[in-house]
Formats: structure tokens, C-alpha cells, sequence
């Protein structure tokens, strides 16, 4: 037993900042099959040949060295028996202390070696995940459930960072002294060899007893721990409603109950590796007695000397640690290698399809027909619409929820792909745009906000990678977010988002708003986005994005029906269909669901000392007396 | 809660002694362990001495025995005393957790005072186990010291010189090997911070996937974190190279020291004064040494990080209250009448204002703040600086904070939504009456919610109701709060992400189910305020106007601005 694997047991929960898996019966991402693993990695290693030979020579070469301790060792105890006299000794000791500094150089030098062959794989591997994952289809994503995605991009990588990092050099260098301890042991004489391997049932017995039960184990624990993270987030981030409603003593309980599991999954994971270790303790005691007593054997024939049977006993007593290293290591292999499979089963996806022509948009219009679409194989949401924009015009997409209004500015915006029906941008066929082109053409802001973490003007820059300082001020000031953004503790360089300064809701979609501005798209979609910032906010942002949708088409998801009041026109969905399409004063008049809707929102804004303005007769804006 | 404020050293002391049997038991276990794993290399050299070099079978036969009961205690003990003393550390780590969340939940409230929930969540988790590991640690500490202990006179039984260079020797050998790595383990641990960056990176940008596909930036994130990538992995190479470095450089040192400890040995095996299989037992005695002497600088290290993980634990339960505690509690069936006079907080500014017991009131102000400071006093979540807040006559601070929620509720508009069913969620703060949820279910119109859900009421919410839309999230947050059935009901903007017509739906309905009890709503939305009995209008932090809701429409031109913009 080594102090090594001590200090390692008293860790097995590293991986606790993984996601808890709460995926059930969803089309996850696919996993790679072995055989797509070893091509990728493969292909991978292709262009690192070099340094993979490099890396494997040193490594090699150390160790090869760093085992001639041992017989030098031996020697001096010939030396000793056969009273060879002192100065007999300046030789090997010369030589302990070569191997000694030559086996420290190899080690460096090795080391480097594989770390950079495997950081390199491994950013190499994670860029190629990323690239691939931020272009799946969005439908893909949601289909599995975001948290699959977000789970692979922590754990899977971090898993096997952690095994480069950590795994990889030891078990290198453990499986390799082994090797080459053996080889060593063979030179001495093969039966030393022979009495060695007597070790090794014992030791496949034990690897592949813990391996069985080690696996559920591990995932159950990371399990819990991601669940009583989870609950500790919901709990403590939550910590506000909890007490208003009095739930401490529910939520303690529920603490209680997921920590007690997370604690006694970890038991049982500690459990299994004293079990583990215990166990190859026999495999040590029996391959150094067959060690001992194969030296007694070979010296008492005269076929080894004292010396020789000394050097085996302690090569074997110095591959105590290696081995167990090894062994436990092999268990971390196993997770890399489900890590790696999953990953490399995302990369795999196809791309996405590449534009069939190389049309732009001529302008800002927007042609829908024959539209419909369902969500996988349920119930259609939208049924055969027909809509056209024209361009710069101003749209408001008005209908009680599920009406579809969501449905219809995500297929627009190129999210879903629409289960029939077709869409035309600037009079192209987005077919023809590819999805590329349509987003390009296409900004849509969603009710989710999203602020990225990092400074403000990177977050800002997603949306225009060139764009400079001014330009950015330029779209802040647009919106009427850059009296607030020059306000933050360091500007536009303040660090916002998770884990910098936090930004309210209406500064979130503020920037929203501003990245819109300096995306520049033509045509503009803006689904619910100032629905979620409570009555004060909702106004301040409802100006905001009046003037960043200057100049483009827009369609609006109105909740708040003064959005579709001022939209030059107001399409009416209900039950998927459009079906009512005019202006604002038409539809009013026409005493139709719009005028319905019109009337209860109006009621509530009556007073009796004066008439609603009525917005058909009045130049006037109803819905901004004050303004 | 400790009556002491607790210290680091306190929160320390407290989870050792919590585990004091388990760290005693695993520690005699463990020295036994590390007692006998010293003895391996002494009986490796007893059979070469006595059977090897002498060819008595019988002697070989009667060590290898020795050597096999060896084994069986030194891996007895060791695992046993592993399960053990892992045992204690993963107990108190679980004991520190609830303590946390106990103090956090505490409905004097403060611990959450500045600290982001990922901050609290990482001390209840990665803190209380580095302080959990310290209980561990504790025990292999001693474990080490009794291998020191032997194998020093197993040595100076050998010879008093070879044992004294190889004690002595050790303790400068680690120091060297400690000045060397401490710098590079300084930058070697900057770097792999840099290096964990591109995990941080990625995860963000896929948190903000649709964010990023809306505006068709998937291309300025993909460069972005090339970028990010790519700097990461020049900082792992720095760490690696360090750490290379490092192990090289030890590697060498303990090298030149095992050939130095094999040179004295062999020139006093040449003069007779050690015999051959006592060399060979000096060898390895001093291989095996460094291994008790790296686990003591392991519990030293362990030591250190639980130090400064009890101090943050130790900061959290320490943090101030933000209300003080009452000892009165509020009559069960409390009238409901609340009274503020001369408040001041903040954006308040001598508030005096009658909230009558059954009245449906409310309250209009266009500054944010203002509102806040108001709801904070309400719900004693802040005292006022200057004037009190009264129920039924009882001053607030008189009350027990606790028991005061039983009578007032103070829904706030942000109000989170939990990890469990739209059900569980409506009736979490419901005493057991399921008219109460029923009734609360239709007033918010969260049946129309739930109908459009798979399973119904039954369906899971996804942390913070994040699986709903934000109207769908705010009807089923006014459901529960309608269901709590307070005496007193205090919301704040509890539609402004419902359409309008259910808006108008949900004012009248609550009105209904408030109908007797105390009902306040501090919003600018004409369809809630229409069905109030009068409306208090804040401005600059004072009350400005007070009338029914159509008076103040008519009456009051800024009113009409704030509330029909």
C-alpha cells in the first residue's frame, strides 16, 4: 500500500460540480461506438505522430534507467559478500547517482511530452465538440433536453481533462515500469518472471471485481451529489420564497434526505476501493513470496547469487505502488473512455445543410405559404398559414397562448424546420439561404434571456465580432442602455453574466436589444421579450425596442396589446390559424377577436371623467397619453 | 444555531470532536497498518539473511509464514480503518451541510447577504468537504507518525548511524523538494485555473444556445472560444511543464539519497558492523520511509485547505441577522390590519399609511426602489431605519419573524418556483386545505396552465419553473400565494406577463377569494387596480394621493401617466 492511493480515497467525490441528470425518455444525443472512438482518436493523433513517438521513446528510456537501481543495488551487496573492499564501490555508486539524475531529466522531459501531446488532443477535441455542438439544429438540442448538451460540454470534458491531466502520466509511467520490470526481472532469470506473474490472477480477479461494481457505484454518486447540488441551488437560491411561505423545515428535510444519500453513495464508493486495495494486498504477498522463494531455490542451485535474488525481492517490493496505481487507475480509463464516446458522438452529427444557392435577400420581406407545423408527431400547432411582410414593415402577432404565435416567429427565424409549407426572405426561398443565411437575415430576441459571461462588450460583440468601442456605445445609447452600462463598477468592460456583476432582467434584454442594433439584421423577430420585466420595466424596454426595430421589418409578439396598437399591421392567430390580418383601426372596427381583445384591455384603462381616445380618429397614440 | 459565533477554528474543533470515536479507532487501525507496511522490507531482509544466504528451508518456511500473517493484519487494518476514517469525514461533512442550510433558511434571514446562491453552494458542498477530510486526515496523520516511529527503530536497531543519516536526512530532503515545487506549484495552480476557463466558456455558450441561434452568432462564439481554448491549453502546457519539472527534480533528489543511504550501508556491511540482509532492510527502509513523510505533508496540505474552508463555513454562520427576533406571536386568526407610521428605508421617506383589515388595496408608485423598500418592511425582511410597521397594533419588530409569515404573506414578484409539481408547488404554503388550492388554482387561472401540461397539476416543474413561460410561471406563483390563505396578502406585479384578458379574469376572481381578509398589491396594471377599494399613490418615498382608482383617473394626471402608460 502506497500513501499515494491513500490521499486518493479521500477524494473519490472529485467530480462533483457535475450536472445532475434529470433526462427521462428523451431522444438523447448519440454516444460513439468503439470503433468510431479509435478512428476519431486516430485521426486525432494523426498530425501529433511525432511527438507521440517522441514522448514514448523518453518515457521509455527513463524508465529503462530509472530500473537499473535495483541490480545496481544488488551489486553492491555482491560487492559486500564477496569483500570486494571499499573503492569496489565508487563505481556503482557513480552509477546510482547517473540513473538517479537521468531517470529525474527522463521524467521531465517525458512528462512535458505527454502532457503536450494529450492537451493538445484534448483542446483540439473540446473545440471540435463546441463547434459542432453550438451548430446542431436547435430542435436536436431541445429534443434531448438542453441539460444533455450542457452536461457533456461540463462533465464529459472535465472528465477527461482530469484524465489527461492526472491519469495519463502515471499510468504511463506505472504501466510502463511494470513492463519494463518485468522484461528486467526476465533478464535476471526467467523463473523470477514466472514467480511474479503468480500475482496475476489475483489481480485480474480484483480489477475485474471492482470494475463491476465500481461503475454504478461512481455514476449513482455522481448522481447524487449533482441532485443535492441541485437542491441546495433550488433551496438557497430560493432561500427568499422559503421563508415567506414558511417551507424551511421542508426544504431542511429535503437537504437532509439528498446529503444523507449523496454521503452514504460515497461510503459505499469507499467501501469498494478499501475492498479493492485489500484485496491486491494478496496478490502482493503472494507474488513476493514466490519471489523469495524462488531466490532461495536459485541460490541454493547456484544459479543466482545472493545479490540477484535481493534485486528481485525489491523489484518486485518497488512495483507495489505501480501496479496498484495501474489497476486503480484502469476504472478512470473506463470513464474517459464513456466521456470521449460522447463526445465524439456529437461531433459526428451531420452539419448543417449548406445553402443550395448563393442568393441574398434583396430586401426586408417576408413570404409565407401554405405554412404549417407540428411538433414532432403531435397535434399541429399551425395549420396552412399565409402571410406576407412587407419590407420595413412592422408586424404584431396577436392571440391568446397557444394560439401558435411562438410557433410561427421560431419557424420564421429558421429555428424549426416547418413540417410544410414554404418561407421566402428578401424573396428567396430559405431553402435556398440555408440556415446560415436566414439567420443572418433573421435576429430573434426570445422571452430567455441569456447574458454571457464575461466583459459587457464581449457579449456585446457576439453579435458584431469587428465591431469597435464607439459602435458599441453607438448601440447602447440607441436603446437607452448606455446611461446604466457606463454606470457598472468598470464600464463596458465590467465582467456580467455567471459568476461577475449580475444585471436585472431589463438590463438583460436592454442588451438584447443592443445586440440587435449591431447585428444589423433586416428583418427582426421579437417573441415576448419585454413581457418578464415586470410593468415599470416593461414600458422602459417597449421604447427600447421601438428604436432598435427602426429601419427593419419586424414581427412582434404583442402580449401587451399597446405593442400591436402601434405595429403598422396586426395578424390574429387562434388555434393556429391566422384569422384576422389589418391595421390596427380596421380590426377594431370590424368588432371581430382583435376588437374583443381591444375592448377588455381598454375597459381596464377607462376612467369616467374622459373617452378612450379612439385610436382611428385621433393622430394621437392611445396607448401613450403621457408620453 | 451555536450560541457562540463561530469561528474557523471553532467549526473545525467542533467537526473532529463530532467524529473523536471514529478518528480514535481509525487512527489505532491505521498505525498498526503503516506499522506493518514498515515491517515488509525488515522481513524481506530477515529471509535473505536467515534462509536465502544460509539455504534453511525451514527458516524460509517459518518467515514466509511471518510475512503472510503480515499481510493479513497490515491489510485488515487498513481497510478497516480507511472505511472508518473516510466514514467520519463524510459525516461531518454531511453535519456541516445541514448546519449551513439550516442558518441559511433561517427566517431571520442574512446569511444570503451578498453571497451569490453558486458561492453558498460550493461552501455546503466543496468547503464542508475539505473540512470533512480534515477528520480524515487526522488519523492518517497519526498513521504516519507510527511508521516514523517504527521504522526509525527498526533503523537505529540496525545502526545508529545509518538510522540517523536516513531520519535526518529525510526532513531536508522534503524541504529541498518543497522549495523547489512551492513556486512552480504556486503558477502551476494559476494555470490550470486559466485551464479550467474553456470548460467554464463552453458551458455558458451552451447555456446561451438560443440566445446565440436568434441572433446567428454561432460563429463569433465558435472563434470565441477557439480563443479561449487556445489560451488555455498554453496555460495547462505551463502547469505541465512545471509539474514535470517538479517530479523530475524529486525523482532525482530521492535517487542521489537512496544511493548515498546504499553507500554508508555498504561500507559498514564491509567492516562487519551491519549484516548483508540488514543492508538490504536499511535499503529499503528508506525507500519506504518517504512515504509517511509525503502523507504528512498531504495531511498538512489537507489541514491547511480545511483551515481556510472552516473560516468561510464559519462566515456564513456567523453572518448577521437582518431582522432580530420577537418572542410575540401573532393571534391565529389575526384581523389583518396593518399600519405604517412614519416609515423610513431606503427609497421610503416617512411612510404613514393605513392598509384596513379586509381591505383590497393598492398601491402605485413608478419607482422600483420604492417599491422594493416597502415590500422588504412588509415582509420583515428589512426593519425599518426610522418608524414601525404595525399588525393588529403589534409593532413587527415585537413579532417573531417566523410567525409572523404565518399571518402575512409578502409575495414578491420574482418569486422562485420549486423542483416538484405545478401541485406541490400551489400548495406548499397551504396548511393542509384543499379548497384553498382548489379555489386558488381557478382565481390565478393556473388551471388554464395546467391543462396545457402533460400531466396535468401533476407535471414537474424544472428548477426556478424555468420549463414554463414567465405568464405560466407568474399565474401558478399567484396560485400558491392565494392558497397560503394569509390573514394578510401582500403581491407584488403579479400579472405582468399574463395577457390581458385573463389579466382582467384573475382581478375579479381575486378579489373573490380575498373577500374578508387583507389584501394589498403594489402594481401600475389598471385591470388589478380597478377592482381595488382605494389606491395609495407613492411618490418621492411619501404617500402623494390616496382615492378609489377611477377618482385618482380622473383627477390626477401623473396617476393617469403611471398607470395607463
Amino acid at each position: 500500500m502506497t500513501t499515494d492511493e491513500d490521499a486518493r480515497t479521500t477524494t473519490p467525490e472529485e467530480t462533483e460540480q457535475t450536472m445532475s441528470g434529470t433526462t427521462q425518455d428523451r431522444a438523447l444525443l448519440p454516444t460513439a461506438t468503439g470503433a468510431e472512438c479509435v478512428a476519431a482518436l486516430r485521426t486525432m493523433l494523426h498530425g501529433h505522430r511525432l511527438l507521440a513517438v517522441g514522448a514514448l521513446t523518453v518515457l521509455v528510456a527513463g524508465t529503462a534507467v530509472g530500473l537499473l537501481t535495483a541490480p545496481l543495488l544488488g551489486r553492491i551487496v555482491d560487492l559486500v559478500v564477496e569483500q570486494r573492499g571499499a573503492q569496489a564501490l565508487t563505481v556503482p555508486l557513480v552509477l546510482l547517482i547517473a540513473v538517479a539524475v537521468a531517470r529525474g531529466a527522463a521524467t521531465a522531459i517525458g512528462g512535458t511530452l505527454v502532457a503536450r501531446l494529450g492537451e493538445t488532443v484534448l483542446a483540439a477535441l473540446r473545440e471540435q465538440f463546441i463547434e459542432r455542438a453550438l451548430r446542431l439544429p436547435l430542435e436536436r438540442v431541445e429534443a434531448a433536453g438542453s441539460g444533455d448538451l450542457v452536461s457533456r460540454v461540463t462533465s464529459d470534458v472535465t472528465m477527461i481533462a482530469k484524465s489527461v491531466r492526472q491519469a495519463l502520466p502515471e499510468f504511463s509511467r506505472s504501466a510502463l515500469t511494470i513492463l519494463l520490470t518485468f522484461a528486467g526481472l526476465a533478464v535476471l532469470d526467467w523463473r523470477f518472471l514466472l514467480a511474479a506473474l503468480l500475482a496475476a490472477p489475483v489481480q485480474v480477479f480484483s480489477v475485474r471485481w471492482y470494475m463491476r461494481r465500481s461503475s454504478p457505484v461512481y455514476g449513482e454518486h455522481r448522481i447524487a451529489t449533482g441532485a443535492l447540488q441541485h437542491q441546495l441551488l433550488d433551496s438557497v437560491g430560493g432561500a427568499r420564497t422559503v421563508r415567506a411561505f414558511r417551507l424551511g423545515g421542508t426544504h431542511s428535510g429535503l437537504l437532509e434526505e439528498r446529503s444523507a444519500a449523496a454521503r452514504d453513495l460515497g461510503l459505499r464508493g469507499i467501501h469498494l476501493v478499501s475492498g479493492f486495495f485489500s484485496r491486491l494486498n494478496l496478490a502482493e504477498f503472494i507474488g513476493l513470496a514466490a519471489m523469495l522463494a524462488t531466490g532461495f531455490v536459485l541460490v541454493d542451485g547456484g544459479s543466482a547469487t545472493i545479490g540477484t535474488a535481493t534485486a528481485a525481492a525489491l523489484y518486485f517490493h518497488s512495483l507495489f505502488n505501480p501496479i496498484n496505481a495501474t489497476l486503480y487507475l484502469l476504472d478512470d480509463a473506463q470513464s474517459a473512455g464513456a466521456s470521449f464516446a460522447r463526445l465524439v458522438g456529437v461531433s459526428a452529427l451531420p452539419a448543417e445543410p449548406a445553402p443550395q444557392g448563393a442568393d441574398t435577400p434583396v430586401d426586408g420581406s417576408i413570404t409565407v405559404s401554405g405554412l404549417s407545423h407540428a411538433y414532432g408527431t403531435g397535434a399541429p400547432v399551425l395549420h396552412e398559414i399565409d402571410l406576407t411582410v412587407r419590407s420595413g414593415e412592422r408586424v404584431a402577432l396577436v392571440g391568446a397562448s397557444g394560439a401558435g404565435k411562438t410557433t410561427l416567429a421560431k419557424v420564421i427565424a429558421g429555428v424549426h424546420e416547418p413540417t410544410s409549407g414554404s418561407i421566402a426572405l428578401g424573396g428567396v426561398p430559405v431553402g435556398k439561404l440555408g440556415p446560415a443565411g436566414v439567420r443572418r437575415a433573421v435576429t430573434l430576441i426570445s422571452q430567455e434571456v441569456h447574458v454571457f459571461a464575461g466583459p459587457l462588450a464581449e457579449d456585446l460583440r457576439l453579435a458584431r465580432p469587428e465591431a469597435d468601442d464607439e459602435e458599441l456605445r453607438a448601440a447602447l445609447a440607441k436603446v437607452g442602455a448606455l446611461e446604466w452600462a457606463e454606470a457598472l463598477p468598470e464600464g463596458l468592460a465590467t465582467v456580467v453574466g455567471e459568476g461577475g456583476h449580475r444585471l436585472t432582467v431589463t438590463q438583460a434584454q436592454h442588451l438584447a436589444l443592443a445586440r440587435l442594433v449591431l447585428a444589423d439584421p433586416p428583418v427582426a423577430i421579437l417573441d415576448e421579450a419585454t413581457a418578464d420585466a415586470g410593468s415599470a420595466g416593461a414600458r422602459v424596454l417597449e421604447d427600447a425596442a421601438a428604436r432598435a426595430l427602426e429601419g427593419r421589418t419586424a414581427l412582434v409578439v404583442a402580449h401587451r396589446l399597446p405593442q400591436a396598437a402601434t405595429a403598422d399591421r396586426v395578424v390574429v392567430l387562434d388555434g393556429g390559424r391566422v384569422v384576422e390580418n389589418g391595421t390596427h383601426e380596421t380590426l377594431t372596427a370590424a368588432g371581430g377577436h382583435y376588437a374583443e381583445l381591444w375592448t377588455a384591455w381598454s375597459a381596464t384603462r377607462r376612467h369616467p371623467a374622459e373617452k378612450i381616445p379612439n385610436p382611428a380618429t385621433t393622430t394621437e397614440s392611445p396607448v401613450s397619453p403621457a408620453a | 444555531m451555536p450560541t457562540a459565533v463561530p469561528t474557523g477554528a471553532v467549526v473545525l474543533g467542533r467537526a473532529i470532536r463530532g467524529q473523536r470515536p471514529r478518528v480514535i479507532a481509525a487512527s489505532l487501525l491505521g498505525m498498526t497498518h503503516q506499522g506493518c507496511e514498515a515491517l515488509v522490507p525488515v522481513v524481506i531482509g530477515v529471509i535473505i539473511d536467515s534462509a536465502v544466504a544460509t539455504g534453511s528451508s525451514a527458516s524460509l518456511l517459518r518467515w514466509l509464514v511471518v510475512l503472510a500473517a503480515l499481510f493479513l493484519v497490515l491489510s485488515t487494518c487498513y481497510r478497516t480503518s480507511a472505511r472508518i476514517t473516510e466514514g467520519a469525514g463524510e459525516q461531518a461533512a454531511h453535519r456541516l451541510r445541514l448546519e449551513l442550510a439550516t442558518r441559511v433558511l433561517d427566517p431571520r434571514g442574512g446569511a444570503e447577504t451578498n453571497r451569490l446562491p453558486g458561492a453558498l453552494t460550493s461552501i455546503a458542498t466543496n468547503d464542508a468537504r475539505r473540512v470533512g477530510s480534515v477528520a480524515t486526515a487526522i488519523s492518517y496523520g497519526v498513521s504516519a507518525v507510527a511508521a516514523l516511529v517504527i521504522s526509525a527503530v527498526a533503523l537505529l536497531r540496525i545502526s545508529v548511524p545509518l538510522g540517523l543519516l536516513v531520519l535526518l536526512g529525510i526532513p531536508p530532503l522534503l524541504w529541498l523538494g518543497h522549495r523547489i515545487s512551492r513556486p512552480l506549484e504556486r503558477r502551476s495552480e494559476t494555470e490550470q485555473e486559466r485551464a479550467a476557463h474553456a470548460s467554464g466558456v463552453a458551458a455558458d455558450l451552451v447555456a446561451g444556445l438560443r440566445v446565440l441561434k436568434g441572433m446567428g452568432a454561432e460563429s463569433a462564439a465558435v472563434a470565441r472560444y477557439r480563443t479561449t481554448s487556445q489560451d488555455s491549453l498554453a496555460a495547462a502546457l505551463r502547469a505541465a511543464r512545471s509539474r514535470a519539472g517538479h517530479e523530475g527534480a524529486v525523482l532525482a533528489l530521492t535517487g542521489v539519497f537512496i544511493a548515498v543511504i546504499g553507500l554508508v550501508g555498504a561500507y559498514l556491511a564491509m567492516d562487519g558492523s551491519i549484516s548483508v540482509g540488514e543492508l538490504v532492510a536499511a535499503v529499503g527502509l528508506a525507500q519506504f520511509l518517504l512515504g509517511p513523510f509525503q502523507l504528512l505533508t498531504y495531511v498538512n496540505a489537507e489541514i491547511a485547505q480545511g483551515r481556510a474552508s472552516a473560516r468561510r463555513i464559519a462566515e456564513v454562520l456567523a453572518s448577521p441577522v437582518t431582522v432580530e427576533g420577537g418572542d410575540a406571536v401573532p393571534a391565529d386568526a389575526a384581523a389583518g390590519h396593518l399600519a405604517l407610521r412614519g416609515v423610513s428605508l431606503g427609497a421610503l421617506r416617512g411612510v404613514d399609511l393605513d392598509l384596513p383589515a379586509g381591505g383590497l388595496t393598492g398601491i402605485v408608485t413608478r419607482d422600483p426602489a420604492a417599491a422594493a423598500d416597502l415590500l422588504l418592511c412588509l415582509a420583515r425582511e428589512k426593519d425599518p431605519a426610522e418608524g414601525t410597521v404595525e399588525l393588529d397594533g403589534v409593532p413587527l419588530t415585537g413579532l417573531d419573524p417566523d410567525a409572523l409569515r404565518r399571518a402575512v404573506l409578502v409575495a414578491h414578484h420574482d418569486a422562485d418556483l420549486f423542483e416538484s409539481t405545478l401541485l406541490d408547488n400551489v400548495r406548499s404554503g397551504a396548511d393542509g386545505d384543499t379548497t384553498a388550492v382548489e379555489s386558488a388554482l381557478a382565481a390565478s387561472a393556473a388551471d388554464d396552465v395546467a391543462r396545457l401540461l402533460p400531466d396535468g397539476v401533476d407535471t414537474l416543474l424544472a428548477e426556478r419553473g424555468r420549463s414554463l413561460s414567465g405568464g405560466q410561471r407568474q399565474r401558478v406563483a399567484l396560485a400558491r400565494a392565494l392558497a397560503a390563505d394569509r390573514s394578510v396578502l401582500v403581491l407584488h406585479d403579479p400579472t405582468t406577463a399574463v395577457d390581458t384578458v385573463t389579466e382582467s379574469r384573475i382581478a375579479h376572481r381575486l378579489r373573490e377569494v380575498r373577500r374578508g381578509r387583507t389584501t394589498v398589491l403594489v402594481t401600475t396594471s389598471p385591470a388589478l387596480l380597478a377592482v381595488t377599494d382605494r389606491v395609495v399613490v407613492l411618490e418621492d418615498g411619501a404617500v402623494r394621493a390616496d382615492g378609489h382608482h377611477n377618482e385618482l383617473l380622473a383627477a390626477d394626471e401623473t396617476y393617469r401617466a403611471a398607470v395607463l402608460a
